[in-house]
């Protein structure tokens, strides 16, 4: 009986049978046998569910390993370091020292707020305006031509390329006696000198960066463009619209979707990537006009042996990342986007 | 203290669990095997790989008890590779850093000071700007062995189309000659630099400049490294010097040095010895034209210059460092017949770590192995390199001296591309790097 009443009650019904107990008990034996085959299948059923979650988790736990170790342990100790002083040689060595890092990041004539995050937010927006514009446009030509496939291999093929390949030709090309150069004086102009003039190698860097990243956006534009039913272009057509008002009122809209996931991934990478600039000017050079945070955090760790504020710029790059991916949602779900 | 060991636990945890904590090993430990000592270097490439293993080679041997593993790392990856075994208990037994890191090293504890018997051998054989680069605070930690004096570089065959005879010997005449040299197309593009300025890393941008500073008699830090010495005259005149260089178009930062001057479109430059074996090898024939002459001084005389290096030390860590510091003295400071790879210094001795630089066309500390090696054949723009060992200043070594190396760099290519006056550059190094090394 315990056993019926305890099942009913899981199944949520316990009140209902106890009236039953009270009121009719002829009626008591058949529907307690009821209710006992029943109240068996249920546990049965639970048992199975259980055996199930089990399972699940056991398949799981391989990803799940994987996260803890490569990921959450990481985190963990980035956290743990953040808040402490270590020369990275040896785990003994770690000495708590409160929020003195990130103030030391903050403090006056720290180099990190301007120009490190600074050149940091510029390189990620000028590369995500300039990869993001240049993807639509060769998209949108793209759909209109033959071969299509051809044109985005061909547009992809940066990106199957590794960095130091791009970064050392495009170094060539910016240097005083490089193509760019060599075309400029073809003109009649004076040379450039694009890396080693603080004001013209960050931009000079953002093209290359933006250049490399354009395949992948062209990618998924593509894709987005060819989701967009026909029957909309032909409506727009019967009505007389022109090729701006189709590409303004009906393209660019229902491309909604495929650009915040292209303005969301590039912006992120823009905000993490250092590869480039190393390849390009070595090490943040000339001065620090390209250094950027993800450098920063490279050499304060690895070079100058201080893992604490490498980890505090860590930290403080992980918020900037998340506060503008939230703000990029929020603006496209604001225009009726769901991410 | 408990909440530190708490920290290291879990920061011990998290490396254990990323696969990365099990300890290091030297040989298997069961008697009778011979120990297995391990040596990190960055003599990755050739010929300065085979260099080493031939000495590695040779005492392996003849030591049947104590045996010795050479890895070898980029230069680029030396520190990194160091720092991150060492934390995961994977130190090499011995070590081959580079002397700017030594501060760095000694405070983390990687290495301890040289027992006493070897730090007298360091202190009677080396030349004294050898034993301060491999020493921390007045204590020696290691044997210093490739030892690197700058000095001024310059192609003779630009000079003489110049209408110059020979190098030159103070400041006016270094400008002089690179205004001479210097040579631009109509469209402002640099065909020859008078004086290269490199721009490849902190090593080449700083050191040039002490090289400078040196040479006129000041230094990037104050004696006891506390602070910084840049805002002398002698600071602000070297900014303002290598900042009228460029002006003058004498001096084009922007193109890469190491290219530039084996193809003879830089007059002079200066830079350290290693970057002979570099030039006669890239150069071939046309190195002929290539000389070498102390860094000028304001007068003739004046006598300056920097020093930097490398050095051989024992991992405080090691289970061996007996057996160690054995082969350490093997290697650098037991003298033998330099041998028959030397060409005619068959009659010379020096000890093994000589031969073996002087083989790559550099140098150690050992001033008289390097002037027996010279004289019995070696490459004689390699002779101001050693004189300058007598009157050099090592580059400060400090616990921070690589992020204020890295500061003055910035600051140095702030100045050449005009973002910076000299003046204002010297006072935002000095302010930076004072606030570095208080830190």
């Amino acid at each position: 009986m315990a056993t019926t009443v305890g099942s009913a009650d899981e199944d949520g019904d316990g009140g209902r049978a106890g009236t039953d107990a009270l009121g009719r008990g002829d009626e008591d034996g058949g529907r307690a046998g009821v209710r006992a085959a029943g109240s068996r299948a249920g546990a049965a059923a639970h048992r199975r569910r259980r055996r199930q979650t089990v399972v699940a988790y056991l398949f799981l736990t391989p990803s799940l390993l994987f996260f803890a170790i490569f990921l959450f342990l990481p985190l963990l100790f980035a956290v743990l370091l953040s808040l402490s002083r270590w020369a990275g040689f040896d785990l003994a060595d770690i000495r708590p020292v409160g929020t003195e890092n990130f103030a030391a990041l903050f403090a006056r004539g720290s180099s990190f707020l301007t120009p490190v995050l600074s050149n940091t937010l510029l390189y990620a927006l000028g590369t995500v305006v300039l990869a993001l514009t240049g993807a639509v446009l060769v998209a949108h030509c793209i759909t209109n031509l033959r071969f299509q496939g051809l044109w985005r291999t061909l547009y992809f093929l940066p990106i199957v390329t590794t960095v130091v390949a791009v970064g050392n030709v495009w170094k060539y090309m910016y240097e005083p006696g490089g193509l760019v150069n060599g075309v400029l004086n073809a003109l009649g102009l004076r040379s450039v000198a694009f890396l080693q003039d603080p004001a013209t190698a960050l931009p000079s860097i953002v093209v290359v960066q933006a250049w490399a990243s354009l395949g992948s956006a062209i990618l998924v534009l593509t894709a987005g463009l060819k989701a967009i039913p026909r029957s909309y272009y032909e409506a727009a057509e019967l009505d007389g619209a022109g090729q701006f008002t189709v590409f303004t009122r009906i393209t660019l809209p229902l491309l909604r979707p495929s650009l915040l996931f292209v303005c969301v991934t590039q912006f992120i990478t823009g905000l993490q990537s250092f590869a480039l600039i190393t390849v390009m000017t070595g090490e943040g050079g000339p001065g620090d006009a390209t250094s950027v945070a993800a450098l920063e955090m490279y050499q304060r760790a690895f070079k100058y042996g201080d893992w604490g504020s490498a980890s505090a710029a860590a930290l403080v790059l992980f918020v900037l990342i998340l506060v503008i991916t939230l703000v990029q949602l929020w603006l496209f779900r604001r225009k009726g986007e769901d991410a | 203290m408990r909440r530190r060991r708490v920290l290291a636990g879990l920061a011990g945890a998290a490396v254990t669990a990323a696969g990365c904590g099990a300890p290091g090993r030297s040989g298997s430990g069961r008697p009778g095997d011979p120990v297995v000592l391990t040596l990190l270097s960055h003599y990755a490439t050739e010929p300065l790989e085979s260099a080493l293993q031939r000495a590695v080679d040779a005492w392996n041997a003849g030591h049947d008890r104590v045996h010795v593993r050479t890895t070898a790392v980029r230069f680029q990856d030396l520190l990194t590779t160091l720092m991150v075994r060492q934390a995961a208990g994977q130190g090499a037994d011995i070590i081959h850093p580079y002397s700017l890191w030594a501060g760095q090293l000694a405070q983390a504890g990687v290495v301890r000071p040289a027992p006493p018997e070897d730090a007298a051998r360091i202190d009677r054989g080396f030349a004294r700007a050898a034993v301060r680069a491999a020493s921390v605070r007045g204590r020696i930690i290691g044997y210093p062995t490739e030892v690197q004096s700058y000095a001024l570089y310059y192609n003779k065959r630009l000079l003489r189309a110049a209408g110059v005879d020979g190098p030159p010997r103070t400041w006016r005449e270094l400008e002089e000659t690179a205004y001479r040299t210097a040579r631009r197309d109509r469209h402002g593009n640099t065909l020859v630099q008078g004086f290269g300025l490199s721009r490849t890393d902190d090593a080449t941008v700083v050191n040039q400049t002490l090289a400078l500073l040196a040479s006129r008699g000041g230094s990037f830090l104050q004696a006891d490294g506390s602070r910084s010495a840049l805002g002398s005259p002698a600071g602000r005149a070297v900014f303002a010097l290598e900042r009228r260089l460029i002006d003058r178009g004498a001096s084009d930062p922007g193109i890469d040095l190491m290219k530039a001057f084996p193809a003879g479109r830089v007059a002079m430059a200066v830079s350290g010895g290693w970057w002979t074996g570099s030039l006669k090898q890239t150069m071939g024939r046309d190195y002929r034209d290539v000389a070498v002459a102390p860094v000028p001084g304001p007068a003739p005389g004046n006598r300056g210059t920097v020093t930097t290096g490398f050095l051989l030390g024992v991992n405080a860590k090691s289970r061996y460092p007996r057996e160690a510091w054995e082969f350490l003295r093997w290697l650098n400071d037991e003298v033998v017949p330099a041998g028959p790879r030397a060409g005619r210094a068959a009659a010379v001795r020096a000890t093994r770590m000589s031969v073996l630089q002087m083989s790559v066309g550099t140098m150690t500390g050992r001033t008289r192995d390097m002037r027996g090696l010279l004289a019995a054949g070696g490459d004689p723009n390699l002779g101001p390199f050693v004189d300058a060992l007598d009157y050099a200043t090592p580059e400060p070594n400090g616990p921070r001296a690589q992020k204020a190396k890295a500061l003055l760099r910035k600051n140095i290519e702030q100045m050449w591309t005009g973002r910076l006056s000299p003046d204002d550059a010297v006072r935002k190094a000095v302010h930076q790097v004072d606030q570095e090394l208080s830190r």
